[in-house]
C-alpha cells in the first residue's frame, strides 16, 4: 500500500514538474512556431541564478527575480537580434537556436566551470504523506505548480492579452489589420516563454544536477510532451506531460528504467506518425 | 594583399618557423622523449580534462627537473580523446606517425582503449590510467587503474563487518564496467555472508530516479553499490538524500570522485563511501607533497584533484619506471622488464604484476563535500587479468 502511495506521489510529481518545464517551450513553439532548441539552456540559467544567489549568501527566493530578469534580458536580446527575422521559417529557427544554445552553454562554462554545482534545499527533510516519507520541498513545489497553472489558465482565458495572442496565432494578418501589434506581442510571448523555462530551472535546481550541459535533458522531454499533447493549448500541455511522465513512472515502476524510457520513445514516435497534431489538436 | 604576395609571405613564415624548430631541437644534447597524452578535453568526460592535463604538466616538470627519462627530457603532446573511438584513433595516429611520439599515456573510456590497442598492436608503449573493468592483457599495454576486484575485495567485507552491510542493492548505468563490477561484487557479497536484494541497470538518458528509489526502499536493502557515472550518479545520490534514505542505508561507489561528490552536495552525502586508489585528501606524505605541488603550480582555484586526473601523473611515473628498468623505450625491452617494476607516487608504493598495479586501496567516507579516508588496504592486487 505504501508502495502504491509512493509511486502515486512520484507520478504526480513527475507530471507536474514536466508540465512546468515544458510550459516555456509550449508557448514559444506552440504559439510562435519557433522550435527553441535553447529552451533547456534557459532552464540552466534559472538554476545558475540560484547558485549565484546561494554563493552570495542570499535566501533561495531571491533567485526568482534574478532568474526572471536574466532570462528576460537574454530572451529580449535573442528575439531582437535573431528570432524575429526568422518567424515562419521553422527549420531556420531550429538551427539558429541550436547555435544559441551552444553559445549560452559555453558562456556559462567559461564563467562557472564545467564541474557539477550543488544547490541546497531550502526545505530539507521529509514529511509523512499518505503513510510514506516524501521530500518536503517536493510537496510544496507540487502545490505551487498546481496554483500557478490554475492562475495561468484563468488569466489566459479571461484577459485581453490572452485574446490578442489567440487572434495572432489563428490569423496573424487579420490580427494586424484590427490593430493588434503582433510584433510586440510575439516578442512578449517569446520572453514570457524563456522566463518560464528559467522559473522551472529555479524551482528544480535543489533537486537535480546542476552543470552547463543540464539543459539537454529538459529540451528532449519537453519536445516529447508537445508531440503527444499537441500545440497551442494549456490543456494539451497538461495532458502531454501526464502521458509522458506517467507512462515513464508507471512502466519504470513495473519493469525497469529502460522499459520506461522505451515506452516514452514508442509513444512519441506513434504520435508523430499517426496523430501529428497530438491529443488536444488546436481548434 | 595580392594572392601571390600572400602565398610568398606564408611560405616565408613557414620556412622561418621550420628553421626555428630545427635550431631549438638541435640545441639539446639528446632528442626529447615524446609522450602522447590522450585525455578527454570535450564530451561527457571533458570535466576531467583540466585536472588530467595539470597532473600531466606537473609530472613532466618534476621528471624533467630530476633528469628526465633515461637522461632525456620529456616533451608532452596532448590530444583530445573525449569523442568516439574513430576520432580518438585519428588523434592518436597524428601523434604517433606525425609527431613520432615514443609512448602514450591514455585517460579515456574502454571503447577508446579497445580501438587504440588494435591500432598500436604492441608497437608503442601505452599506459592506460583510469579505473576500469579489468581484463586488458595486450602486448605493450600497462594498466594503472583500479579493477573491480581491487576496489571491492577488501572493501565489501569491511563494510559488512563495520557497517552491518548485508542486504545489497546494485545499481549502475547499462554498460560493461558496471556489469563487470557487479559480477565481481556478487562473489564478495556472498563470501561476506550478505545477499543481493536487487540489481538494476539504467540507460544513460535516465534523469529521474524515483522508481529506482522506491524499489530500493521496498527491497529492504541496507547497502547500495553505485556504478552510475557522472551526472547520473549526481542525480541519483541527490534524490537518495532528499528522500531521507541515507539515514538508514549506506552507499558505496567505485567512481564517486571529488567532482561527483561536489555535485551530490553536503546535504545528500551522509553515509556515502567511495573506494579508489587515490583521493585528494589522502593523509600520507607523498600525497600531501603532490597536492601541495599541484596547488603551488596551478593556484588555489585550480580544477579539484581527483582519482582520474591524478592517474595521468602516475602514468608518467610508471612510464619512467618501466623505461629505466628496461634501459630503453623500445617495446620489446619494456615488455621484458615490465613484470615486477615498482614505483612510488601520491598513491603510495605500487608494483606491476600481469600488466596491472598492485597498490594501496583507500576507502573514504564523505564528510560534507570532502572525502575522509577511513581505512587503507595495503598492496591490493588487481586480480587475474591475463587468462
Amino acid at each position: 500500500m505504501d508502495l502504491v502511495a509512493l509511486q502515486g506521489l512520484n507520478f504526480v510529481y513527475i507530471s507536474l514538474t514536466l508540465a512546468l518545464v515544458a510550459l516555456g517551450l509550449a508557448v514559444v513553439f506552440g504559439l510562435l512556431g519557433v522550435m527553441n532548441m535553447a529552451h533547456g539552456e534557459f532552464v540552466m540559467l534559472g538554476a545558475y541564478s540560484v547558485l549565484v544567489v546561494q554563493n552570495a549568501g542570499l535566501p533561495f527566493l531571491a533567485a526568482l527575480p534574478l532568474a526572471l530578469a536574466l532570462c528576460a534580458a537574454v530572451g529580449w536580446l535573442l528575439e531582437f537580434l535573431v528570432i524575429r527575422h526568422l518567424y515562419r521559417r521553422p527549420f531556420d529557427t531550429l538551427l539558429a537556436t541550436w547555435g544559441l544554445a551552444i553559445l549560452i552553454r559555453e558562456i556559462v562554462e567559461a564563467s562557472f566551470g564545467r564541474d557539477y554545482k550543488s544547490i541546497d534545499q531550502s526545505l530539507p527533510g521529509t514529511v509523512d504523506m499518505f503513510g510514506v516519507d516524501y521530500p518536503a520541498y517536493r510537496i510544496v513545489l507540487m502545490a505551487l505548480i498546481v496554483v500557478f497553472f490554475i492562475g495561468l489558465l484563468v488569466w489566459y482565458s479571461r484577459s485581453n492579452t490572452g485574446a490578442r495572442i489567440k487572434a495572432m496565432v489563428s490569423n496573424p494578418a487579420l490580427a494586424t489589420a484590427v490593430g493588434i501589434n503582433t510584433a510586440l506581442l510575439a516578442r512578449g510571448a517569446f520572453i514570457f516563454g524563456v522566463c518560464m523555462a528559467g522559473l522551472a530551472g529555479v524551482a528544480l535546481s535543489p533537486l537535480v544536477r546542476v552543470e552547463p550541459y543540464m539543459g539537454l535533458d529538459y529540451l528532449l522531454s519537453s519536445f516529447f510532451i508537445l508531440v503527444v499533447g499537441g500545440l497551442g493549448s494549456l490543456a494539451g500541455l497538461l495532458v502531454g506531460s501526464t502521458v509522458i511522465g506517467g507512462s515513464d513512472a508507471i512502466v519504470s515502476a513495473i519493469t525497469s528504467k529502460t522499459g520506461g524510457y522505451m515506452t516514452v520513445l514508442v509513444i512519441s514516435i506513434l504520435f508523430l506518425w499517426l496523430r501529428p497534431n497530438g491529443i488536444v489538436a488546436r481548434d | 594583399m595580392k594572392r601571390r604576395t600572400l602565398l610568398r609571405t606564408l611560405a616565408g613564415a613557414a620556412a622561418f618557423a621550420a628553421a626555428l624548430t630545427v635550431s631549438a631541437t638541435s640545441g639539446l644534447a639528446d632528442d626529447p622523449v615524446k609522450v602522447g597524452i590522450l585525455i578527454p578535453q570535450s564530451g561527457p568526460a571533458g570535466l576531467f580534462g583540466p585536472s588530467s592535463q595539470n597532473s600531466a604538466e606537473l609530472a613532466v616538470a618534476e621528471i624533467n627537473g630530476d633528469g628526465g627519462i633515461l637522461g632525456r627530457m620529456v616533451e608532452p603532446f596532448y590530444a583530445d580523446v573525449g569523442g568516439p573511438p574513430s576520432d580518438a584513433i585519428q588523434a592518436a595516429l597524428k601523434l604517433w606517425k606525425g609527431e613520432k611520439v615514443d609512448a602514450f599515456i591514455g585517460m579515456h573510456d574502454s571503447a577508446v582503449r579497445g580501438a587504440l590497442v588494435n591500432l598500436f598492436k604492441g608497437q608503442v608503449p601505452y599506459i592506460y590510467t583510469p579505473v576500469y573493468e579489468g581484463g586488458e592483457c595486450a602486448d605493450g599495454v600497462y594498466v594503472l587503474g583500479e579493477t573491480p576486484s581491487q576496489q571491492l575485495e577488501p572493501v565489501i567485507p569491511w563494510l559488512a563487518e563495520n557497517k552491518g552491510a548485508s542486504k545489497w542493492y546494485l545499481i549502475g548505468n547499462d554498460y560493461n564496467w558496471p556489469r563487470d563490477t557487479n559480477t565481481a561484487a556478487k562473489a564478495y557479497i556472498e563470501a561476506s555472508g550478505g545477499t543481493v536484494v536487487g540489481e538494476e541497470y539504467l540507460p544513460f538518458t535516465a534523469d529521474n530516479f524515483d522508481s529506482n528509489l522506491a524499489k530500493i526502499k521496498e527491497s529492504g536493502a541496507d547497502a547500495v553499490l553505485i556504478t552510475l557515472v557522472g551526472g547520473a550518479s549526481v542525480g541519483f545520490n541527490r534524490a537518495f538524500g532528499s528522500f531521507g534514505l541515507s539515514d538508514d542505508v549506506i552507499r558505496i561507489g567505485t567512481l564517486i570522485e571529488e567532482n561527483t561528490l561536489a555535485g551530490i552536495g553536503a546535504e545528500n552525502s551522509k553515509n556515502l563511501y567511495s573506494s579508489a586508489g587515490y583521493f585528494a585528501n589522502i593523509d600520507t606524505e607523498p600525497a600531501k607533497a603532490f597536492a601541495d605541488a599541484y596547488k603551488a603550480k596551478f593556484g588555489d582555484d585550480a580544477p579539484v584533484l581527483n582519482s582520474l586526473g591524478e592517474s595521468v601523473y602516475d602514468g608518467l611515473l610508471l612510464l619512467k619506471a618501466i623505461a629505466e628498468k628496461a634501459g630503453s623505450l623500445d617495446v620489446a625491452a619494456m615488455e621484458n622488464a615490465a613484470e615486477g617494476v615498482g614505483y612510488s607516487g601520491p598513491r603510495g608504493d605500487a608494483t606491476l604484476e600481469q600488466r596491472h598495479t598492485t597498490k594501496d586501496i583507500y576507502l573514504a567516507e564523505a564528510n560534507g563535500v570532502d572525502f575522509a579516508v577511513v581505512e587503507t588496504f595495503g598492496s591490493v592486487g588487481a586480480g587475474d587479468n591475463c587468462q
